[in-house]
């Protein structure tokens, strides 16, 4: 009780050190508990999400496949149920809107009672053969402003149809719908998912009556996804079978697994740095607590207090801090996960599945931080059960002091001051602290510098390069069928709004090098392209060969191919689709989004052995009246009912879209950024505060002699200069580690981190470390000025 | 007198720094008898602090026997040193070391709270003289006041040994008076063995007996037939 009271006064005294600790805690743990109970509603949500509708196990993407073939797959040994689906994108047409707006229809066999990835209903009526309704994505629905009933004016086979909306629900295979490849975010605004009845897409495509494009396929029990898909492609060959592939490879369901695994990360990556370090703080807190309650340990032990009672009392400094901590980063993460789950839900179209509160999650971060605070607390006060009690009386004796080796160098002694000696030797004499603060400088300095490049060089660069300096155009007029390019390109430049158009043929090939092999989209560019640049590792631009491939560095590596490798190339686009032809890599390039292999577009024609064709044209818009976005509008409006043209892109879309995100993910990374500056200033002030502790008497002594406040806290930031000095150093390798690492976890198929990191944060981290030291130095100032003289000078305690 | 509380035989305490041994002690021999007021008596380095410590259960001898009662001190583990602390030793020091954080009360709580027959705080505060000062932090009072706590503090256990290092050696006379005072009447009034380690020769008139420390050894031990009262104690 007494020994309580005790350890309250005593934190109460040294409360800056307890509080920074404290303030980790509960930072980490908030982290912690926000980011896991945020990852395991997803989790949640998404299994009960593919349970309950169905999610497939494989999917296969095919030119067309009549419907009564479907009754054979479903008999094929290995899987135990198949869906048929007509897929198309079609264009919404909404003559007040600028941007175009594209809807995904998928089509539903209303007479299948157990639909693979069916569409659960959130809202509205069941659909019916013969009516033009259908149940439309949630996101859209909101994004869109929808309501029931609603007439929506769709361009289906170059006519305008108008479709009604007669439900809203969400789907397992499109929990993260992207239009194409080349997007990361999703734009509920211009693209989402309808769903129709199978009969009533048949009579909008009637080149597809009574056909598919794609299948949606469950594995019986102990089935194996390779075998599965090495007897579909044979049996689908006849069909145009493009690609077959598993659930782990769907676009939607690996960006959310991806997601959920880097939620998982931040949950345990980010609080186990910071828990880490609150238990090195708490670790030389009590250790130097002990080291000066020494005199008092020995009083209680000549009590009779057993070291046992004792290494309790000071092990309940860190206990009563885990508890504290532990309770309100519970509490507190607990809240945030809500909001924090909200985001995701924003991007991520799942049934909202919320965990309340949680004694187990409240429980568990209690735990996590008796256990880490206990280890550091136990660590740091252990030596009291090695203190004899009449040594313990005794004080301790002096540390040894010798000169270091850099004052042998007499250039070095001649400069220094005795304030700079008395910093130096001390520095040596208690190497474990030091080895503390100059690791915590270190690491704070990595940490800013690692962060600020994150938010000012690697995010912006992952974001925005592509649209900014590999897609330069202002338009691309995708096409519903591959056309001839040279009179399509005549065509286009012929109109008012257009100043170049080149072609560009983007057709799905599979590669194969030895082993290996990757589905991915090869693009054809004129090698003059001016609208769609191939850049290498340092922005030069490399122009599209006709003699071989430019693979993207994620391709090229999961290929194991280099430049001078010859890869295997299929595709339906060969003109015998059977075959496969050779072609060698000429280059290896980085690209963020997505995996693509590039060629001269006449190179490629050639290796497919067909005439000339194009499946979209790049525009780059003629000056003149209006904006850009008006005559990209004119464009569209001119193409709006054309049995060809599929749709108008602006690439302006794109990148406000990107501006968009940019400003959701901005402060989170600013948030990093404030993170690195906190533990920064945490390990300098802690550091300070245990050095002024520490020699009181000393610093007291220096004033007694006429030094003032000044002098004598210029031999405290000597000491941490010139050790930040060396950190500093240190930890500009350790940035560019640790931005490596972040870039290579973060990388998938379908992103990839650059990691960039230059001077500038490299400046950034120097200068706000240097921030952090000088402002942690501020408050040890003011403790030096409060210093009582006659008081630290009293023998005892 | 009363019976023979602790016994001492050739103890010795060495101290090992690195290849060099020390004898703090060199065989010392001794007795001390209930209820009796013992003053020992030594200059600077003659084991006199070594000698505390090892009767008060804080350190070990190297060699030698001694005994509380029937407890043999120099066989005991730490456990067993701890609890013979706890419940049979009250330690006064010459530099108080009271806990800087806790009030004058709370200090001497802080030995009530282990032990297993504690006496009354409030009564001992009163016939220390801080019976209003209970709440005041030790920066909060005077050196003569802060000893009379650890005086306090040590009786609150209601120990049978009272061992007091240099009592006096931080005070000035009529303060340091007032402590050997008090020291004499919890004797009286409690029936406790106090032990008064000290270099000051004139504090040994107000004892019962007097060891004398030199060298490590006991130079001489002598009765003092007429003690006399702690008030006319002066140096």
């Amino acid at each position: 009780m007494t020994l309580r009271r005790k350890m309250l006064r005593d934190m109460r005294a040294n409360a800056g050190s307890y509080l920074a600790c404290l303030a980790l805690v509960v930072i980490g743990v908030v982290a912690f508990l926000s980011f896991s109970i945020a990852r395991d509603n997803m989790v949640l949500s998404k299994e009960s999400l593919y349970r309950e509708e169905n999610f497939a196990d494989g999917f296969a993407e095919l030119a067309a496949m009549p419907e009564h073939r479907l009754r054979k797959i479903r008999r094929m040994a290995g899987i135990r149920q198949a869906s048929g689906r007509l897929i198309r994108d079609v264009q919404v047409h909404d003559p007040e809107r600028e941007a175009s707006v594209y809807l995904r229809l998928v089509s539903l066999d209303l007479e299948e009672t157990d639909r693979l990835n069916d569409v659960r209903l959130l809202e509205g009526e069941p659909l019916s053969d013969k009516e033009m309704r259908c149940w439309i994505d949630g996101q859209f629905f909101e994004a869109n402003r929808l309501e029931l009933d609603q007439e929506l004016e769709i361009i289906a086979g170059g006519r305008t149809r108008e479709l009604v909306v007669s439900g809203v629900g969400i789907c397992p295979e499109f929990v993260y719908p992207l239009r194409t490849e080349s997007e990361i975010y999703v734009n509920p605004e211009q693209f989402g998912v309808a769903f129709l009845p199978d009969k009533i897409m048949w009579s909008l495509f009637p080149e597809m009556d009574r056909a598919f494009n794609s299948l949606a396929f469950s594995l019986e029990d102990g089935a194996e996804f390779q075998d599965v898909k090495e007897e579909l492609e044979i049996e689908l060959e006849r069909y145009g079978v493009i690609e077959v592939y598993p659930r782990e490879d769907q676009t939607s369901h690996f960006i959310l697994t991806e997601e959920i695994e880097v939620i998982g990360t931040m949950a345990t990556f980010f609080p186990v740095m910071i828990l880490s370090i609150a238990a090195f703080i708490i670790y030389i807190v009590l250790k130097r607590l002990v080291e000066q309650q020494r005199g008092q340990i020995g009083i209680l032990k000549a009590f009779g207090y057993s070291s046992r009672a004792i290494l309790l009392h000071y092990f309940s400094y860190s206990l009563t801090l885990a508890l504290i901590g532990g309770a309100a980063g519970g509490l507190i993460g607990m809240w945030l996960a809500g909001p924090l789950t909200d985001l995701l839900y924003e991007f991520f179209h799942l049934p909202e599945v919320y965990a309340g509160f949680s004694v187990r999650h409240l429980l568990l971060s209690l735990g996590i931080c008796l256990a880490v605070l206990g280890f550091g607390g136990y660590h740091g006060c252990k030596t009291v059960l090695r203190l004899e009690p009449a040594e313990a009386m005794r004080p301790p004796a002096p540390k040894g002091a010798k000169k270091f080796f850099l004052e042998k160098i007499p250039f070095f002694t001649s400069i220094l001051t005795i304030q700079g000696k008395m910093a130096i030797r001390n520095l040596f004499r208690s190497r474990s602290r030091t080895a503390f603060v100059f690791l915590g400088i270190a690491v704070s300095c990595a940490m800013v510098a690692f962060t600020w490049a994150l938010a000012t060089e690697s995010m912006p660069k992952f974001m925005f390069q592509p649209y900014q300096e590999v897609m330069v155009y202002d338009a691309r007029v995708n096409l519903e069928n591959p056309r001839p390019r040279k009179a399509g390109r005549e065509e286009l430049e012929r109109l008012a709004e257009v100043a170049r158009a080149e072609p560009l043929v983007e057709i799905p090939v599979k590669l194969i090098h030895r082993w290996r092999e990757e589905n991915v989209a090869a693009i054809g560019l004129l090698p003059e392209s001016r609208l769609y640049n191939i850049l290498d590792k340092d922005g030069n631009r490399i122009v599209a060969s006709d003699d071989g491939l430019i693979l993207s560095e994620r391709l090229a590596e999961n290929l194991g191919a280099a430049p001078g490798s010859t890869l295997e190339l299929e595709s339906i686009f060969l003109r015998d689709p059977d075959r496969t032809v050779k072609v060698a890599v000429v280059a290896v390039v980085p690209q963020y989004i997505g995996m693509n292999a590039y060629m001269g577009i006449a190179g490629l024609e050639d290796l497919l052995r067909r005439g000339e064709f194009a499946t979209a044209f790049l525009v780059e818009t003629a000056p003149g009246p209006g904006t850009v976005r008006d005559r990209v509008a004119g464009l569209r409006e001119r193409y709006r009912e054309s049995d060809f043209v599929a749709g108008v892109d602006e690439r302006e879309d794109l990148v406000a879209l990107m501006e968009e995100q940019w400003e959701t993910a901005g402060w989170v990374i600013n948030l990093y950024v404030l993170i690195g500056v906190i533990f920064s200033f945490s390990i300098i002030y802690v550091s300070s505060l245990i050095v002024l502790s520490e020699r009181n008497r000393e610093l007291a002594s220096l004033r007694v002699l006429g030094m003032t406040s000044r002098e004598v806290f210029s031999v405290i930031t000597f000491e941490q200069w010139f050790l930040a000095f060396f950190a500093v150093i240190a930890g500009l390798p350790l940035a560019r580690l640790i931005m490596n690492a972040f870039a290579r976890q973060w990388s998938t198929d379908m992103y990839a981190m650059p990691a960039e990191m230059s001077a500038g944060s490299w400046l950034a981290g120097i200068a706000m470390t240097v921030i952090s030291i000088w402002a942690a130095q501020r408050f040890t100032l003011r403790k030096i000025k409060r210093l009582e003289i006659v008081e630290a000078l009293k023998t005892g305690e | 007198m009363g019976a023979t509380l602790i016994s001492a035989e050739d103890i010795k305490k060495r101290y090992e720094m690195g290849q060099v041994h020390v004898y703090a002690l060199k065989g010392v021999n001794f007795t001390l008898r209930e209820k009796e007021l013992v003053v020992v008596l030594g200059e600077s380095g003659s084991g006199k602090t070594t000698l505390v410590n090892i009767v008060g259960g804080m350190d070990r001898p190297t060699e030698g026997r001694l005994h509380f009662g029937q407890i043999a001190l120099h066989d005991c583990d730490e456990a067993a040193l701890t609890d013979y602390r706890r419940n049979q030793v009250g330690f006064i020091f010459q530099f108080y070391n009271l806990m800087p954080n806790l009030t004058a009360r709370e200090n001497i709580h802080l030995a009530v709270e282990i032990a297993r027959d504690p006496l009354n705080v409030e009564e001992l505060l009163r016939q220390v003289g801080l019976g209003d000062r209970g709440n005041h932090f030790p920066s909060q009072l005077s050196g003569g006041e802060q000893q009379r706590v650890a005086i306090a503090r040590a009786l609150a256990k209601n120990p049978r040994l009272l061992l007091c290092d240099e009592p006096t050696g931080a005070l000035d006379l009529p303060t340091g008076r007032q402590i050997l005072s008090l020291l004499s009447e919890f004797r009286d009034r409690y029936g406790k063995t106090v032990v008064i380690i000290t270099h000051n020769t004139n504090i040994s008139r107000m004892a019962d007996r007097i060891v004398y420390l030199k060298d490590g050894k006991v130079e001489w031990v002598k009765k003092n037939e007429k003690p006399i009262p702690a008030e006319e104690v002066s140096w």
